[in-house]
């Protein structure tokens, strides 16, 4: 029942994405004779303080937003089940080091890494995604060094041993199934603290170009009107936890029971 | 026990150095030398002695490994350095600002762990009742809506709308109860689920079932034998959420203009101000390590099968 509602609610979301981004819009177009116009057919949620089309900027908003969700899960994913690995199998210094290692980065503080790390490399979607790597491989890591463990204790492994198939096959076959529903998880809460360090550091001020929308900046940027035009701040706000939401509720698969 | 403790602080000192001296080997490869920045800021025209001179005022003249031994000696003496951009010592700045950054924290802290503990022992007293659902929907948000957005609609809301708090000109209890709430709400729903975990234990138990038995009404006997379980996974909880709690303060502190440590160090790395930003790095570090290491001591005293 609520997956049908997920999926619906996921391919409304994308449709009407399209809709807008192949629509009629352009999110630069200023138009100062149709400022703060309320929503119609031409313009589905209105048009901000220049005349700009709000959706058409609310969908190319999601491009930061979502390149960074798609780093990061792949990123955290690969450099977690390298170190996971390490975790399980390899010999005692490094496997010693690896887990240590884990649990470091397990403690850094992301929004000030990204703050470092935004002094450093100037601010975009590539510095945000690199702070939040700085964390999200380590629970990836240790999950998988753990659950590694508790299978290399079951008897199909040790007879998948015996019968003599290789390691990446026997990794394969009988640790990755095991692996991935709590992956999943991980990774559910992973993209969405990815869509709100995005929005964070744009409404900061962080963003990579503030000309280009992106929700966090958009939020800042019509923060004036929150008083005479909700709409225009509160649309993206719903949006970011909308997308989050059901990014959550597509990758982690318990959730949904 | 003394070697338990010796070994946590080994282990406490090993992670703040690793990750200070990441940060500082960093911070000196970055792109743009701070001299030539000021001395391009201020608009004077330097040879090479001027450069030097700067060079030796802000140590960063020697070999790596010699700078940042300095560092350590200056951090450990109070000594953090001086601001490239105002001139000013850091140390004394962000003794300034620290109890702006600390009354937000420990206060949001110590509200969601008085709420979510009450929360969750209504929600385990009433599974599926409003509390129930209440602490669900908090954890969600916590989870799912941005910080910052949600303290612009406060803001709006207490601020503007119903004119209860002036959060920008009025006293300093004033100006603080937004910022504390925000890190509050975003802490209290997980604080709750915690709690209310705790509290499903007890209920499943046969002591509860004696309780009862005895003739306790169904809040009374889970308050008396369940307090203690519930807030001690609530505690288990507590550490990481104070580690990061760090974090949420500096969202708090820039949307509601509190002149807190993170409020400064995002006006740093607007103008690269490594020097501030080193000290910053090493304080919630340090912070972030002593709440691991202690949380990890506090537990294994509470319960000896872990060490």
């Amino acid at each position: 029942m609520i997956r049908t509602v997920v999926a619906a609610a996921g391919t409304a979301v994308v449709l009407s994405m399209l809709w807008v981004g192949f629509g009629p819009g352009d999110p630069h177009a200023v138009d100062l004779s149709n400022r703060l116009a309320g929503p119609s057919f031409a313009y589905p949620l209105g048009t901000d303080h220049l005349g700009r089309d709000l959706a058409t900027r609310l969908v190319v908003g999601a491009l930061p937003s979502l390149s960074a969700v798609m780093i990061v899960l792949t990123g955290g994913l690969g450099l977690g089940l390298l170190a996971g690995s390490l975790i399980a199998l390899a010999p005692s210094p490094l496997r010693d080091g690896a887990q240590w290692l884990a649990e470091t980065a397990l403690a850094v503080p992301t929004l000030v890494t990204a703050l470092v790390l935004s002094a450093l490399f100037g601010a975009g979607v590539l510095t945000v995604a690199a702070a939040l790597l700085v964390t999200s491989w380590a629970p990836y890591a240790l999950t998988i060094g753990a659950l590694f463990d508790r299978v290399r204790g079951q008897s199909y492994w040790k007879a998948t041993r015996a019968l003599g198939s290789t390691d990446m096959a026997a990794i394969r076959r009988h640790m990755l199934p095991n692996v991935w529903p709590a992956l999943g998880a991980l990774a559910g809460a992973d993209a969405g603290r990815a869509i709100v360090l995005v929005a964070s550091l744009g409404f900061i001020g962080l963003s990579a170009d503030t000309g280009r929308p992106e929700w966090g900046a958009m939020i800042h940027e019509y923060r004036v009107f929150l008083f005479t035009e909700p709409r225009l701040v509160l649309a993206p706000i719903v949006t970011c936890t909308v997308v989050t939401v059901l990014l959550h509720l597509l990758l982690d698969r318990s959730a949904l029971r | 026990m003394a070697t338990a403790a010796a070994h946590l602080l080994g282990r406490l000192a090993l992670s703040w150095l690793a990750v200070v001296a990441v940060a500082f080997v960093l911070l000196r490869f970055m792109p743009g030398d701070p001299v030539d920045v000021f001395l391009a800021h201020v608009n004077v025209r330097s040879g090479p002695e001027t450069v030097a001179a700067y060079r030796a005022q802000w140590d960063l003249d020697g070999s790596l490994a010699a700078q940042f031994g300095r560092w350590l000696v200056g951090f450990a003496t109070f000594d953090w350095g001086v601001s490239f951009e105002t001139g000013r010592p850091v140390a004394a700045d962000f003794v300034a600002r620290l109890p702006y950054s600390a009354a937000i924290g420990f206060g949001g802290m110590a509200l969601a762990v008085a709420g979510g503990f009450g929360l969750g022992f209504l929600a385990a007293h009433r599974p599926g009742g409003v509390a129930d659902v209440l602490s669900r929907g908090l954890a969600v948000a916590g989870q799912a809506l941005p910080a910052f957005a949600v303290g612009v609609v406060l803001l709006w809301v207490f601020g503007v709308r119903l004119r209860w708090i002036d959060a920008f000109g009025g006293s300093l209890v004033e100006r603080l109860l937004l910022p504390t709430l925000l890190v509050a709400f975003f802490s209290m729903g997980s604080m709750a689920r915690l709690a209310r975990a705790g509290f499903g234990d007890v209920k499943r138990s046969p002591y509860y079932r004696t309780a009862l038995a005895k003739g306790r009404s169904d809040a009374g006997a889970l308050w008396r034998h369940g307090w203690a379980a519930g807030f001690l996974t609530l505690i288990a909880g507590l550490a990481p959420e104070l580690a990061w709690v760090v974090g949420g303060t500096a969202i708090a502190e820039i949307v509601f203009g509190v002149p807190g440590l993170s409020e400064r160090v995002v006006q740093a790395v607007n103008h690269r101000d490594y020097v501030v930003i080193q000290a910053y790095v090493a304080l919630v570090a340090l912070w972030v390590a002593l709440v691991l290491q202690g949380a990890r001591l506090v537990r294994r005293s509470l319960d000896p099968r872990l060490s």
